[in-house]
């Protein structure tokens, strides 16, 4: 059986009021590509700078490639690599440079640093560019040269941070592909995104957090198969009173509705026939129909047909009717 | 972290700072020709005093030395005590005493009214009051003089028998002894303070906030590199710069404004290197706020002002009154300021100002423990 990797306990964060990691406990595998999904501020990139040492658990801790994170941060630091919005490279230096000076602070020196640095800037192509200041290459060069900084120590865990975010298709694919590689030498991949569709091409299990809780863990194909089951309707209307309102959102197949006049935004399990039953039922009930429209389901909505509706969400999380007030003001 | 561990960190810190800088121009520019260059250029051309409304001198012990012991000498000292400019005249020194205690701090002047005073004043001759003064504490020289002229111009040691006489030039002649400096050496002492003070700060706790805002910081702070090592790493690179920053200014002042300093080169730069080192410490400290750079830039202006205000860098500190002159015994650049003075101005060995020089070391020691105790708990201000 694989060893972990990494192995959270409780792990808690939080900022002044607000509560940003709750209580996390997952694990990760040895050689593992685990995939942390959630929406902006679910609390995937506070969970992440907690794993590199960035940040210190307000309480819980985690061990990472067997060291303690908070009685041994030293040791934790030389086993892992990150890539992160915050962790940038000198922009005033070339990436050989930057490469060259970090080498020294992972005790890598001389003939091995030379021959790491120039493996990897031939690995990730970078030729003339390799001598080019950081300041002066794209988004997606810096991405490289961010990958390249994260491997040059050859870590045990990388932490690859919204990383294909700002990146073209093609660039994306490429990078998900050298992660891939990178699993199969031996390394751990944490990846967070708020891509529904990107776990689902690379990791070996995904782990759903919101609102700084871990709500599901999978494998991606679980999660496929449920999103597929979702489908989402946006109906143009007039007329729309509370009453209709609550008797739509009594239809069984219903997860989730949301009225923002003069929208209606119905998620539902895929049911050929239920435009046809919301139609007939807005218009017994005096509704007028302007439009209809399918759409692709929103990663918020994905995440309430797979925690099992709002409900469920609100019971885990521990939220009682003025949390869930409070959360409505708050995204209106 | 094993002994070489911190010291392949630290050097690779201070190269990497180097380097960092030598690939972009306009810091190179900023930090090595355009401070130095403009406060050297614009006191050099606009070297003046500040005016003050209050007597300046009123506060200052002075040696009051009568060797004539006459009617006229006593008056002498009965106008200045009950003058309003010399407060605290204290009498009872020999004179080869006062003027070896000229420097300690203990006295600022001497005033020596000289065997014969009295004699010449009735032979209708002009009488000489020779004053020796501490030429360190540079304005106080002038302002005495000016005070005790003021004072005397009008005395007439038959004062009871004879009117004064009006627009007739003053019977008595103000003889200034003491070391001669050139009009620049105050300007020199005053720049390499303000230089080093002013460049220092910014590239300490500028550097940090920037390193923190590009996310350099966070880098580092991921890596296994200690907190210490980077504080050392940057203090070796700043050290670096502020010798060259220091020979620089001496260059301008010696041979672009004639200054004349009294002690070498190597006691000047390690003196100066001394204040920047002092003010690294306090640049730590301020970088632990987690300010942006522009934050940064604001506190340095009120550092600057204020260490305008209260460091001797415009006005002689044991000029300063009341409060202002407490605030001003406790700043360490001060101290700083006083030694750098000394020893520019008149040559004074540093063992005999060895307290001076402890209060800045000790001060800086101090900075660095605060400094590290509060980057290390102010961690994650700085990697957000």
């Amino acid at each position: 059986m694989l060893e972990k990797a990494i192995e959270t306990h409780n792990l808690t964060k939080v900022f002044g009021h607000f509560t940003a990691v709750d209580g996390l406990n997952f694990d990760v595998r040895e050689g593992e590509l685990f995939g942390l999904l959630g929406p902006n501020g679910a609390g995937k990139t506070t969970t992440v700078r907690m794993l590199c040492t960035l940040l210190e658990p307000t309480t819980g801790t985690a061990t990472i490639a067997g060291y303690d994170l908070v009685k041994e941060p030293a040791k934790v630091r030389r086993q892992i690599g990150v890539v992160s919005e915050g962790v940038m490279l000198y922009k005033d230096l070339s990436i050989e440079e930057n490469l060259k000076f970090l080498s020294k602070l992972y005790d890598l020196s001389g003939e091995k640093a030379d021959q790491r640095v120039k493996e990897l800037l031939e690995m990730f192509d970078f030729r003339e560019k390799a001598k080019r200041q950081v300041r002066a290459l794209s988004s997606g060069w810096t991405k490289k040269a961010l990958i390249c900084a994260a491997i040059l120590h050859r870590p045990k865990i990388l932490f690859l941070d919204e990383v294909t975010s700002g990146l073209d298709p093609q660039s994306a694919t490429a990078l998900r592909d050298f992660t891939r590689n990178l699993c199969n030498q031996g390394v751990t991949v944490v990846w967070t995104t708020h891509y529904m569709t990107e776990p689902e091409k690379i990791c070996d299990r995904v782990g759903i957090v919101y609102g700084g809780r871990m709500i599901q863990i999978g494998s991606p194909n679980d999660l496929k198969r449920k999103v597929s089951e979702l489908s989402v309707m946006e109906i143009e209307v007039s007329n729309l009173s509370q009453e209709t309102i609550d008797k739509i959102r009594s239809v069984q197949e219903i997860c989730n509705l949301r009225y923002e006049p003069p929208f209606l935004r119905i998620s539902c399990e895929r049911d050929d026939e239920l435009t046809e039953k919301m139609t007939k039922t807005l218009l017994s009930e005096g509704v007028k129909i302007r439009a209809i429209n399918t759409l692709e389901p929103t990663l918020e909505e994905a995440f309430i047909k797979l925690t099992g509706g709002e409900d469920e969400i609100d019971r885990i999380l521990g939220r009682n009717d003025t949390d869930r007030q409070v959360m409505k003001e708050r995204s209106k | 972290m094993s002994k070489s561990k911190f010291l392949s960190d630290t050097l690779a810190v201070t190269i990497n700072e180097f380097r960092v800088l030598r690939r972009n121009r306009t810091a190179i520019l900023l930090s090595l020709v355009v401070i130095p260059f403009f406060f050297t250029a614009a006191l050099g051309v606009g070297s003046g005093g500040a005016g003050t409304s209050y007597s300046v001198t009123a506060k200052i012990p002075i040696a009051f030395i009568d060797d004539d012991q006459t009617v006229a000498s006593g008056r002498v000292y009965a106008i200045l005590a009950r003058s309003g400019d010399f407060h605290q005249l204290i009498q009872g020194y020999r004179e080869d005493n006062a003027i070896a205690t000229l420097g300690t701090g203990k006295i600022y002047a001497v005033i020596v009214i000289p065997k014969g005073f009295q004699d010449r004043l009735l032979n209708d001759q002009v009488g000489h009051i020779t004053v020796y003064v501490d030429d360190s504490v540079a304005d106080l020289g002038s302002a005495i003089q000016g005070n005790l002229l003021k004072n005397l111009q009008d005395f007439n040691p038959r004062l009871e028998v004879q009117p004064v006489r009006v627009g007739v030039s003053s019977p008595i002649e103000i003889v200034a002894r003491g070391v001669k400096f050139s009009g620049f050496d105050v300007g020199l002492t005053v720049i390499l303070g303000l230089v080093i003070i002013f460049a220092t700060f910014y590239e300490i706790a500028g550097g940090i906030s920037r390193e923190s805002e590009e996310g350099t910081y966070a880098r580092l702070a991921v890596s296994p590199i200690g907190l210490g090592a980077i504080m050392a790493g940057k203090t070796f690179y700043d050290l670096g710069l502020n010798a060259v920053r220091a020979l620089i200014v001496c260059a301008l002042a010696v041979y672009g404004y004639g200054a004349r300093p009294n002690t070498d080169l190597l006691t000047i730069v390690g003196l100066s290197l001394l204040m920047a080192l002092l003010t690294m410490g306090f640049g730590f400290i301020i970088s632990a706020l987690g300010l942006g750079v522009r934050a940064v830039i604001i506190v340095e202006f009120f550092l600057v002002l204020f260490l305008f205000a209260f460091s001797g860098f415009i006005i002689d500190r044991e000029l300063l009154t009341g409060f202002s002159k407490t605030i001003s015994y406790s700043l360490p650049w001060a101290y700083g300021i006083e030694v750098i003075r000394r020893a520019v101005l008149i040559g004074q060995p540093l063992w005999t100002m060895a307290n001076q020089l402890m209060f800045v070391v000790v001060s800086t020691v101090v900075f660095y423990g605060i400094a590290y105790f509060v980057l290390k708990i102010s961690r994650e201000r700085l990697v957000i």
